[in-house]
Formats: C-alpha cells, sequence, structure tokens
C-alpha cells in the first residue's frame, strides 16, 4: 500500500474518522437555531397578539364576539359579532363557488385535457395565484364593482331576487357579493393546483381497472379519483378556506365596511380581516387598538384551526399512501 | 343460448347511451370551468394592461408622486419611489430569510431526527397559513410600538412570510439528492459539515432559487404588512433603510380608492410593473426548478 | 471529469454572485443613508379635510423657505395616533383631541391651522347643483328611514326639480375620521333620534349605507355610484366635480359651503377649550349675523409634541402656515382663521422647544 492509502485507511485514520468535528457542531447549531425560529415565532405571535389584545378581552371577555358594535356609546363599545359573520358568510360563499370549479379545472387539467391544451391552461391557471390581492381589490373597485351594480345584480336580483340572499338591488358596487367573487378567484388557483397533483398521483392500475371494466370517464373520476384522492380534497378546501378567512387588502377594498349582519349578499359588510386592515391606522384610543387586536386574535384562531385540520389531513393521508 | 346478442345492444342501451351522455356533459363542465379561469385571468390582465397603458412613460419611472390639490396644471408624476422602495423591501427581505429557510432545510432534511423534523415541519406550515394582517399586527407590535415605522422592518414581516416557502422548496429539492452522493462523500472522510455544503448543498441551488424567486414573488405583492410597518413615507426617494419607504402596493392601494381618474390610471400602471416583475420571477422559477429537477432526475 | 466539476459549480457561482449583488446593494442603501440626511424634511400625517391646503403649502413652503414637508392623509385618527407613536414631527385631525389623548400623547399641543367646510355631496346625473336639504333630512338618510330621492321630505325643499326615484345610498367615512366628527356633531344638534342613537365621533356605528377610507375615498364612491351621498370637505367636491347641497341653517336659509358661508359661520364660536384650542362652530344660532352661515364648519388642527428634536423647522413652518399660507387657501375654499386664532395659535406654538 501507498504512504496515501495508508494514511486514509489505517487505524489512526480510523480514529481519526470517529473524532468529533467542530464544523459538524457549527452546522448543527446554525441550522437547528434556524429551524426553531418557526416555532420561536409562532409562539411569539400568539403572545404578542394576545398581549396587545388583553385590555379588551379583559373589558369585553367572550360577550365580545356576539356584540355588535363598533365604536358605540362614544367609541367605548366594540364587538365582533358583524365581522365574524362577514368572515364566515364571504369564505364559505368563496368556498362554495370555487370548490365545482376548482375540481373541475383539476380534472380537465390532469384527466380530460389533451397534453398540449394542459400545458397552455396549467401555467395560466397558475398564474391566477400570482396576481396580487391588492391588484384584484383595484380590480374589483373598478372594473367588477361597476359590472356587480350595471348588469350582474340586476339579472339576478331580477330574476331570483325572491331568494333572501339576493333580496335587495346592489346600488353600489362595494358589497358582500364582490367580495365573494374576488374571493374565489383567489382560492381557485390554491384548490385546483393542488387536487391537480392529487388526481396525477392517483395509482394508474386503478383508472385502468375501472376502465376496462367498461366504465366511462366521469364514472372512473367518480368512482376511483374522487374517493382516492377524498381527504387530500378536503385538505385542499380547508387550505383554500384559510386563505379566505385571511385575505384583508383585496376584501377591504370592495366590501363596503359596514357594521351590520344584512341577509342580501348585494348589500355591505364586513369581516374581520378587512375591518382590520380599514381601521388600524387611524385607531386613536387605546380600546379601540386592543379591540382591533382582539378580533385578529378570532381570526388566528379561526386560520390556525383551519390550517392544522389541513395539515393533520394531509399528514395522515400522506402517512397511509406511503404503503 | 337466448337468441338476444347482448353484446350489440348492450353498446346501443339506452342505460349505456345515458351514461355516455353524463360523461360528455361533465367533460363539457371541466372543460367550461377551466375556461373560465382562463377567461378571468385573461379579463383581469387585460383590464390592468389596457388601463395601465396610458400612464406607462418615461415620467412614470422616474418621477415621484405629486399632489394635485385640483386647480392649475397637474404636475408630471410617476412611481419611482414606489418601485425603488418595494426593490429594497423585498431585497433586505431575501436577505433576511434565504439564509434562515435553506439552513432549516437542511436541519428538517439532513440532521434532525424524525419526530422533531416532523414537529419542526408542522410548525412551517403551520406559520405560513398565518393571514399577512396577522403578522402585520405582531411585527407592528413587536418592532413599530414605540420606535416609529421602518422599511427593514417591513422586510423583517414579509421575510416571515417568505421562511416558510423558501424551506419547504429547498426540503423538497434536498429530497432528491440521492443517498448515494452524501454516503460517498462520508465514505471518502469527509466531515458531515464539508458534505452537506460542497456536495448536497450546490445540487440543490435550482429548488433554492425556485423557491426564493417564488417566495419574492409572494412577498412583492402583499400589502397588508406594509401598512403596519411601511406607511407613513415621505414622496421622495429614499434609500434609507431606517425611514418607511414607499412600495409599489401601497401606492396601489391608497391610490386605488381615491377619485382622481389619473391615479387610477397610475395605479393600473403600477399594477402592470408589479405583475411583471413577479411574472419574471415565476419564469426565472420555473425555468430553475425544470432544470435542477430534470437534472437530479435526468442524469443520475 | 473537468467539464462535469465546471458545470456543478455554475449554479452555485450564480448564487454566490447573487447574494453579493444583494448585499452590495443593502450596504450601498444603508450607506448612502448616511449622507442623505432628512435634516431638511418635516413629516406629517392625519387628516384628509386638510390634504388640498397642505399640499399647496408643501409646494410653496418648499419654493419660499427649501423644507420639503411629506404628509400622509390617513385620517384625524392616524394623525393622533402618529403623532403620539412619535411616527411624524407633526399630526393634523379635524377633531379635538380628548384629555385621554393628551395623556396617552404624554405632552403635546394642539391649535387650529385651517378653516372650511364639510360639504354634502351627491350624485345625481342631470339634476342641477346645489339642491336644498335640511338637517332632519340628512339625519333622517344616514338613520336609513329616508330611503329614496323622490321622498316627500326632499321633495318639499326642493319645488320645481324632478328627483328621480332612485334609491339613496348615504357614504360615511369608515375610517377614524374628525370630519365625521364634525358632520356627527352636526346631525347631533338637528336631530335627537341621532343624538341618543349614534351619537358623535370620529368613529360611530353608522346605521345605513357604505363605508370609506379618506375624503378621497367618499369622493371616490359617489362619482361612481348614481344616488350616492356622502360627506367630506367642500375642496373634494370641487376637485371631483362633484355637486354638493346647500344645507339649510338655522336662520332658516339654505347656504351655500363658500367662503362666505364659512366666513359668517366661523363668528359662532370665539371662546377656545383650555387644553385642546377646539373651537366648535357647527350649527350656529339663527339671528341675523349668521344669515349666511354654513352650519356644517369645522377648524381643522395641527397636533405638536412640546419636546420636538424638528422644533426648530416646525415653528417656522406652522408660524408660516398661521399666517402667509392661509392666503393659498382661498381658492380651494379654505377661509383665512380669523386674527384671534392666529394670536392664540402663536401663543400655543411658543410652548414648543427642542
Amino acid at each position: 500500500m501507498s504512504v496515501a492509502q495508508e494514511r486514509a485507511t489505517g487505524p489512526a485514520a480510523l480514529q481519526r474518522r470517529g473524532r468529533f468535528r467542530p464544523g459538524d457542531a457549527v452546522l448543527y447549531v446554525v441550522t437547528c437555531a434556524s429551524a426553531l425560529t418557526g416555532v420561536v415565532l409562532l409562539g411569539l405571535i400568539i403572545h404578542e397578539v394576545l398581549s396587545q389584545a388583553w385590555p379588551a378581552i379583559e373589558k369585553f371577555g367572550l360577550g365580545f364576539l356576539t356584540t355588535q358594535a363598533w365604536g358605540d356609546n362614544g367609541n367605548t363599545l366594540f364587538g365582533a359579532r358583524s365581522f365574524i359573520f362577514g368572515t364566515v358568510v364571504t369564505s364559505l360563499g368563496a368556498l362554495l363557488l370555487a370548490t365545482p370549479i376548482s375540481l373541475a379545472i383539476a380534472l380537465f387539467l390532469s384527466e380530460l385535457a389533451p397534453r398540449w391544451l394542459r400545458s397552455v391552461v396549467a401555467p395560466l391557471v397558475e398564474l391566477l395565484a400570482a396576481i396580487p390581492s391588492v391588484v384584484l381589490g383595484l380590480w374589483g373597485i373598478l372594473v367588477l364593482g361597476p359590472f356587480i351594480t350595471g348588469t350582474l345584480g340586476p339579472a339576478i336580483h331580477g330574476s331570483l331576487g325572491w331568494v333572501p340572499i339576493f333580496s335587495t338591488e346592489p346600488t353600489v358596487g362595494s358589497n358582500m357579493f364582490a367580495a365573494i367573487l374576488i374571493l374565489t378567484i383567489m382560492i381557485i388557483p390554491i384548490v385546483s393546483s393542488i387536487c391537480r397533483e392529487l388526481f396525477v398521483g392517483v395509482p394508474a392500475e386503478l383508472k385502468d381497472g375501472a376502465l376496462a371494466l367498461g366504465s366511462t370517464r366521469w364514472e372512473v373520476i367518480r368512482g376511483v379519483v374522487f374517493p382516492y384522492a377524498r381527504a387530500g380534497i378536503a385538505a385542499a378546501l380547508i387550505l383554500g378556506l384559510g386563505r379566505a378567512l385571511g385575505e384583508a387588502i383585496a376584501v377591504t377594498q370592495v366590501i363596503g365596511n359596514r357594521v351590520a349582519i344584512n341577509t342580501s349578499l348585494f348589500d355591505p359588510g364586513d369581516t374581520l380581516a378587512s375591518r382590520i386592515a380599514g381601521q388600524y391606522q387611524g385607531a386613536d384610543t387605546a380600546l379601540q387598538v386592543a379591540s382591533l387586536v382582539y378580533l385578529a386574535v378570532i381570526l388566528l384562531v379561526f386560520s390556525l384551526i383551519a390550517n392544522l385540520a389541513a395539515q393533520l389531513i394531509v399528514r395522515r393521508v400522506a402517512g397511509r399512501h406511503q404503503v | 343460448m337466448s337468441t338476444n346478442a347482448p353484446t350489440a345492444d348492450l353498446f346501443r342501451s339506452e342505460r349505456m347511451r345515458r351514461r355516455r351522455i353524463v360523461n360528455r356533459l361533465v367533460e363539457g363542465a371541466a372543460t367550461v370551468a377551466a375556461l373560465l379561469a382562463v377567461a378571468v385571468l385573461v379579463i383581469v390582465v387585460s383590464s390592468v394592461v389596457r388601463s395601465g397603458w396610458g400612464a406607462i412613460n418615461v415620467d412614470f419611472f422616474t418621477k415621484t408622486p405629486a399632489i394635485y390639490t385640483g386647480f392649475g396644471p397637474r404636475p408630471a408624476s410617476g412611481i419611482s419611489s414606489a418601485i425603488i422602495g418595494t426593490l429594497i423591501i423585498i431585497g433586505i427581505a431575501l436577505v433576511m430569510a434565504l439564509p434562515v429557510g435553506v439552513m432549516t432545510a437542511i436541519y428538517l432534511n439532513e440532521l434532525a431526527p424524525r419526530r422533531l423534523a416532523g414537529v419542526l415541519t408542522l410548525a412551517f406550515d403551520v406559520l405560513n397559513g398565518i393571514p399577512a394582517i396577522v403578522l402585520g399586527i405582531f411585527v407592528f407590535v413587536f418592532v413599530v410600538v414605540g420606535h416609529g415605522q421602518a422599511a427593514w422592518k417591513a422586510s423583517f414581516a414579509l421575510a416571515i412570510l417568505m421562511v416558510p416557502m423558501i424551506a419547504r422548496s429547498t426540503q423538497e429539492v434536498l429530497a432528491l439528492v440521492p443517498a448515494s452522493m452524501r454516503e460517498a462523500s462520508l465514505a471518502l472522510g469527509a466531515a458531515k459539515w464539508r458534505t452537506t455544503l460542497s456536495v448536497v448543498l450546490p445540487q440543490a441551488v435550482g429548488g433554492i432559487v425556485t423557491g426564493a424567486t417564488l417566495a419574492t414573488a409572494r412577498a412583492a405583492g402583499e400589502t397588508a404588512p406594509l401598512l403596519f410597518t411601511s406607511a407613513l413615507y415621505s414622496d421622495s426617494v429614499s434609500y434609507d433603510p431606517r425611514q418607511p419607504i414607499a412600495s409599489i402596493p401601497m401606492f396601489i392601494f391608497t391610490s386605488a380608492e381615491q377619485a382622481d381618474p389619473v391615479l387610477h390610471e397610475q395605479a393600473w400602471g403600477a399594477a402592470a410593473v408589479l405583475i411583471g416583475i413577479i411574472l419574471i420571477a415565476s419564469l426565472i422559477a420555473r425555468w430553475f426548478a425544470d432544470r435542477s429537477v430534470r437534472r437530479l432526475k435526468g442524469e443520475r | 471529469m473537468k467539464a462535469f466539476v465546471t458545470r456543478r459549480k455554475r449554479p452555485l457561482a450564480v448564487l454566490s454572485v447573487l447574494t453579493v449583488a444583494i448585499a452590495t446593494a443593502v450596504a450601498i442603501s444603508v450607506g448612502g443613508a448616511q449622507a442623505r440626511s432628512s435634516a431638511d424634511e418635516l413629516k406629517g400625517a392625519g387628516a384628509t379635510f386638510p390634504a388640498p391646503l397642505i399640499a399647496a403649502w408643501q409646494q410653496k413652503y418648499e419654493a419660499a423657505k427649501g423644507v420639503k414637508i411629506s404628509y400622509n392623509p390617513i385620517g384625524s385618527g392616524g394623525g393622533i395616533s402618529a403623532i403620539t407613536n412619535k411616527a411624524v414631527d407633526f399630526g393634523a385631525s379635524d377633531a379635538p383631541m380628548t384629555p385621554d389623548q393628551f395623556n396617552s400623547c404624554g405632552g403635546c399641543v394642539e391649535l387650529p391651522w385651517a378653516l372650511s367646510a364639510t360639504s354634502v355631496m351627491y350624485n345625481l346625473p342631470g339634476l342641477p347643483n346645489n339642491l336644498h336639504i335640511t338637517g332632519p333630512i340628512l339625519a333622517g338618510i344616514y338613520l336609513g328611514q329616508i330611503k329614496k330621492w323622490d321622498d316627500a321630505k326632499i321633495k318639499a325643499v326642493n319645488k320645481g326639480v324632478d328627483l328621480p326615484s332612485l334609491n339613496i345610498t348615504p357614504v360615511y367615512r369608515s375610517d377614524s375620521s374628525g370630519t365625521s366628527f364634525n358632520y356627527t356633531t352636526y346631525l347631533n344638534t338637528v336631530s335627537r333620534q341621532w343624538k341618543s342613537q349614534i351619537g358623535r365621533g370620529t368613529t360611530v356605528n353608522w346605521p345605513a349605507g357604505v363605508g370609506a377610507r379618506g375624503s378621497s375615498g367618499v369622493s371616490g364612491v359617489i362619482s361612481r355610484t348614481p344616488g350616492a351621498l356622502g360627506y367630506a370637505d367642500i375642496a373634494y367636491a370641487l376637485k371631483n366635480h362633484l355637486k354638493f347641497f346647500s344645507v339649510q341653517n338655522r336662520a332658516k336659509k339654505f347656504a351655500r359651503p363658500g367662503l362666505a358661508g364659512i366666513q359668517a359661520a366661523a363668528q359662532a364660536d370665539r371662546k377656545f377649550n383650555p387644553q385642546s384650542n377646539e373651537l366648535s362652530i357647527v350649527n350656529p344660532p339663527g339671528s341675523k349675523r349668521f344669515a349666511r352661515a354654513y352650519p356644517i364648519c369645522t377648524y381643522t388642527y395641527v397636533i405638536l409634541r412640546i419636546q420636538s428634536d424638528k422644533a426648530n423647522l416646525l415653528k417656522p413652518f406652522v408660524t408660516w402656515a398661521l399666517t402667509s399660507g392661509q392666503q393659498y387657501g382661498r381658492p380651494l375654499i379654505f377661509q383665512p382663521i380669523p386674527k384671534y386664532v392666529v394670536t392664540r395659535g402663536k401663543a400655543t406654538l411658543k410652548k414648543v422647544h427642542s
């Protein structure tokens, strides 16, 4: 053996390899610290937001959730009821509209479209996700709003005016309906891209088996793809819901900023995130600031629940399909 | 054997026809939905381009926003301060987020015990889902209250937004690096840290760039954190990150709700610039992603 | 083997170049920041009401004295909180600060520096400007009780005008607004129901209508919505070519929000609030002296910290604004403030030091 080989593989070298390397320790510490920032930040965020909201939590307690007021009694009474209502209605409404469209898009891009069309349409749908929310809000104010008051609203109100949610005539472009449409546009790319990956991941044998038994494409989808991807679709929808819950900027631009619970979607309203965005800059009393952060606490609870639910579903599905 | 010929009738039977009609309907509906999404995109982007085109000229990129009282000649104005501000804020955010994201991914993928990695990954995924407005409030309470707004504080908020995305993208590409490479390097006597930095990381650069540009594209369009950290800015061009500076999303946000049609046009123009930046970043990300995945999968 | 190594090194090279470039840019920016001082700049934030006048001041003052003024119109509440948080050198608000706010501010003074009117604007295509309206009708509209333009009450004060059967959309300020404070103070004086049910403030619980941010936001919604009605400084109505009402004052005359109407109303209060220097001139009495008075006028105030590093720039600026600056307000319908207000302002300004 040459001297070099002796040095590389002899007993001294073996001892060297087992020795502790300071570089390893540095790498370990530095990267571990980075990784811990996630948990640390999460804890910090929850702590800071809670402590800033504390004066309002102390003063109003859980009654805040059922009070419908904002700045009443000489700027001393605040309540979140109308905003919780607005958040729930706009997010669920957007989810309702976005679910069939997103699933259809995902099916189109994974099963039904020819390859050339797929490579054209897929990047375009992803591009929809890249449009910043403030630009969508700008479009909502200047294009969608007038469209709703001029064409879409009267058409819907005229034909479906007997339905409570369309019972008033949209006189102004800022209303809940506009917010729902904008949120739908935001949710669709997220849900459809996740669902598309899910559908692509369905094992070919299962689909082929169904086809061999004489199913039509739709029956394959309904009988094989959807059940297989069921949990993943649920997770995708919940993630989309989480996005809609937290959207502040585009919503505050188009929703009309009203503290009210109205049955008609053509009336203005407000959501938790939108009220925070609209009022935080100008909050001039400590109680108002604390109440706004209390809204943020409620919003945080909602989005944490939605997020954790989606993550747990994803992990459970990943574990199951690892076989 | 019966006199019926089931095979021929089976194809033309009533039930089969109905099933095929349903199939056609669903396929049609799916196509319509996809085209609807594309149509919405086309409508929004064409609105931006059509309405913003008039605002885009040399002044737009070289002059700062000017306040117009409504009387007298309108001064020439543009969004130069906003463009520079956005570049500075995003740049600092990237400098803050990239190392943290990459090192987090290294830890979670290479060094951490499995259980811990799962918990920490969950924490980052949850962090990813926190609404930007709540992040804005957090940063406001954490560093702005009592100390004033600053561009670097806006970058800090955006960095919190970017780290989970960069970490996840880096993790994915690190996982693609074959174990054999790591083992070979270790077998040759290299330390773990040497292996990671000189052997594994260079392989993952494509994925890191992808994640970084995607995160940048997302952060460039976020307005909510800016409301709390860099909203009280002056109209002149400023390079000082210790002061609040203008940014394109804030410009669009404040101009959109005004009544002045010229400001609307400038808002559309600014939106076009913003979408342009995001588009370029996404294209770069996509190109790097394709390249790195191709190399890691194809060559090995 | 050699090509394999070089090809692998390329993305790393790109990444390191990028990092170096970004780091350099950051270094330049931080370094450049040292060179470029903000010593000759005053930063302000607050009410949207005086924003048109402050815009004129920005141009004229920089031309005259070389000091740059920057102003962020984020609403009166925003101005109060910005000066409280020391985020700006001066704050502006149409609403006087409350004793609690003075406590939070920790050593601030407030003084009136401009005077104008809150116009009530409307969007009725084809109809003339300066239609008539009364306080009780406005209260009824904002309470959600009067819903259509051809309501009998509106018709009664606008004889001969063909009012359409259009829905009224009242627009209010969704942010913390001194103009809201002024407007709700007025509604308090003309409607007992409003006073007991809603009250006045920078933020109130508006029972009807749609919200918008800033005076510009209100103008924006009105200009886009036929049948809409809302309140903002008269300068916004003029700037955006919106029609505005002649409002009935206590002398039963329908007054326009012009310089004459504001000047008449300004005589209604000469007693300054000791802490905030507030002068409340809303809905002046019905005597002959106030026959031309427009009932929804307001002073707007500047808020300064008693101890400020920029005192040597602030004091000249505010003095200039109180004196030479007033003339630039005329075309924007800001009535020059009376002499006794200038005197009081200068006396208050003496308290500011560095």
